[in-house]
């Protein structure tokens, strides 16, 4: 655990971050909002006593309740991993400011991240399906997407359709139904 | 036998026609690349269709699929030799030039993320495997770090040791295997027969410590799957005994090549600037001048304790990533020869419960794998499943940067870049 990264991060982030700087083994986790999220990268990308350079991940995640961005962010200033994670999107319709103006390279992970979860990065000038067929009508990673066979928690449903294709996102029925939720955190 | 249509009647050899034979229109029709090549309606219906049969979903792709002033559309793969894998790469050509580049992903997709979140910690280390099946210990060790780290365990020193030498085993195997296979690309055939006589020896010694020759299944939460045993020691003893001439030797047959170097070098240029942008890692980093590697930037691991350089180049092209592969070798070999020495005794395995059920929290692991930095982020949400497990592959960060440096080369150039960058198609499709 790197305590002076969390005092330089308190310095210079202290508006943007929402709750506390969680520290576990190697890794400083900072949450922020959609909003912030290109000021806060910039920031971390560009002050001197950051400089975090390294855009090690982009992932997706649904917590069942609300979709994240998790960013983790590698700097020879710190030997700890920063990890940022863009909290409080909707799962309705999930948007988020893209990182592409930092790092050309989040532009597939972004694209990745569309595709398993549909959230929208705006700025991503080729947000299109990287891994599932153009015509595919759903996104995969999102927690009301049941596995067939998963005999262990779907209620029997499989797949819901929750895009149709060139047109507008259709709402699911009931879209807590078989939900798994990630505890509260 | 499908009817083709009446050909024009043959004529004397040599002889010109005195006017070109005008196509009938129902039988024959104008090429979409080449306004002046009629074709065969019967042919022209297997030929590759440049333009999707969708409308395009982006700025990006309409740009890509609007053709200018003579130029053309060819198609690689998915089915290609020479594309590692199931790559398929749209080339947009003028004359002989690259244009643009459009590579199109997904036909190896498995979607592995959704298979482990739906399997328990134990089993997710064998559905790993198959991502990167060149190296595919370093997927496992990527995955069971991070769970060491969401569930605290302390792993034993042997188990270290053990991991960390057949880690670098295997990094020797996909390193020889990769420079056979970027002289296979480029018409040498030798390489690749030298390349595989070191490969087979190691993952047979491998097969002799965890019972797989590809797909080992070895790593585990806390340790390692068995102790070393006689077999694997005496191969690995024969082996080091000539490890070190044997690939100095492989490398001479391609570094002193001219027709290999003259092909490489100056190919692909990926600068320091660039390559930090597309969050490339591995050799090709190393090979732009960034001597960015989580064995040293971020140890995990007993690597703090050995003693071994971190090989950069400045030129940033083919040969340059090549050199920095046979110079990765010669550090794997001091760092075996170092695990041999200093191996410890003790169990190689952590006592931990048969049900994991990790206390809810989140955890990254990332080890330095042969093509760059493999990643891990679990959530757990305290059940005996991974709530959330994304893989990061260095590949797909690496073959990102082909759109950019393909353009403006020539078309048999795209096999030495995308070689040079060595892809693993299992990996990028997930």
């Amino acid at each position: 655990m790197d305590r002076n990264l969390k005092r330089r991060l308190e310095a210079r982030l202290d508006a943007q971050i929402q709750g506390p700087i969680r520290q576990r083994h190697d890794q400083t986790e900072i949450r922020i909002k959609p909003g912030d999220a290109p000021d806060v990268l910039r920031t971390v990308h560009d002050s001197v006593d950051l400089r975090f350079e390294i855009l090690a991940d982009l992932a997706g995640v649904d917590t069942g309740a609300e979709m994240q961005v998790v960013y983790h962010l590698w700097s020879e200033t710190s030997p700890d991993w920063l990890r940022i994670i863009v909290d409080g999107i909707s799962r309705d319709d999930p948007r988020c400011p893209s990182a592409t103006f930092l790092w050309t390279g989040a532009e597939w992970l972004e694209r990745e991240a569309y595709d398993m979860f549909g959230i929208i990065f705006e700025g991503n000038r080729d947000l299109r399906r990287i891994f599932m067929p153009p015509d595919y009508t759903s996104f995969p990673l999102r927690k009301d997407f049941l596995l067939p066979d998963d005999a262990a928690r779907s209620p029997g449903e499989g797949v819901r359709h929750i895009e149709r294709p060139y047109g507008p996102a259709v709402v699911a029925d009931d879209p807590a139904a078989g939900v798994r939720r990630a505890p509260a955190s | 036998m499908p009817t083709r249509p009446a050909r024009p009647t043959t004529r004397a050899a040599g002889a010109r026609p005195a006017r070109p034979v005008e196509p009938r229109p129902s039988e024959q029709q104008r090429s979409e690349d080449d306004p002046r090549i009629m074709l065969d309606r019967e042919i022209s219906a297997d030929l590759y269709e440049p333009i999707p049969p969708y409308p395009t979903r982006t700025e990006r792709e309409g740009e890509f699929y609007t053709r200018g002033d003579g130029e053309m559309f060819i198609n690689i793969g998915p089915h290609h030799p020479a594309t590692h894998g199931v790559l398929r790469l749209v080339l947009k050509l003028s004359g002989e030039q690259i244009v643009d580049v459009d590579p199109v992903l997904g036909y190896l997709h498995r979607g592995v993320e959704k298979i482990c979140e739906n399997s328990d910690y134990y089993h997710v280390i064998d559905q790993v495997d198959p991502l990167e099946y060149v190296s595919s210990l370093f997927q496992e060790w990527a995955a069971v770090l991070s769970f060491e780290k969401l569930m605290d365990v302390e792993v034993p020193r042997r188990a270290e040791y053990i991991r960390v030498l057949s880690g670098e085993l295997l990094r020797i195997a996909s390193h020889t295997l990769y420079i056979g296979f970027l002289a296979l690309d480029l018409g040498g055939l030798t390489p690749i027969l030298y390349s595989f006589i070191e490969r087979d020896e190691i993952v047979e010694m491998l097969a002799a410590l965890t019972g797989a020759r590809m797909l080992f299944n070895y790593f585990r939460i806390g340790g390692v799957n068995g102790d070393l045993n006689h077999e694997f020691m005496s191969r690995l003893g024969d082996w080091m005994s000539r490890a070190a001439k044997q690939t100095e030797a492989d490398a001479a047959l391609l570094n002193e090549n001219e027709i290999f170097v003259r092909r490489t070098r100056g190919v692909g240029v990926l600068d320091r600037a660039t390559a930090l942008r597309f969050g490339v890692t591995g050799g090709n980093l190393r090979a732009a001048g960034v001597p960015f590697d989580i064995r040293r930037a971020h140890p995990y691991s007993i690597y703090p304790e050995l003693d071994f350089n971190i090989p950069t180049r400045d030129e940033g092209d083919s040969l340059a990533r090549y050199l920095i592969r046979v110079d990765e070798v010669r550090e794997s070999i001091k760092i075996i020869d170092q695990c041999l020495h200093n191996m410890p005794d003790g169990p190689v395995m952590a006592k931990l419960p048969r049900l994991l059920r990790p206390r809810p929290g989140r955890a990254w692991g990332a080890c330095e794998g042969p093509r760059g930095m493999l990643g891990v982020y679990t959530i757990s949400d305290g059940s005996d499943q991974p709530f959330r497990f994304r893989i990061h592959d260095p590949s797909f960060m690496n073959l990102e940067t082909v759109p950019t440096l393909l353009p403006g080369n020539l078309l048999a150039d795209t096999m030495t870049i995308v070689a040079s960058l060595d892809p693993v198609l299992g990996g990028i499709d997930k």
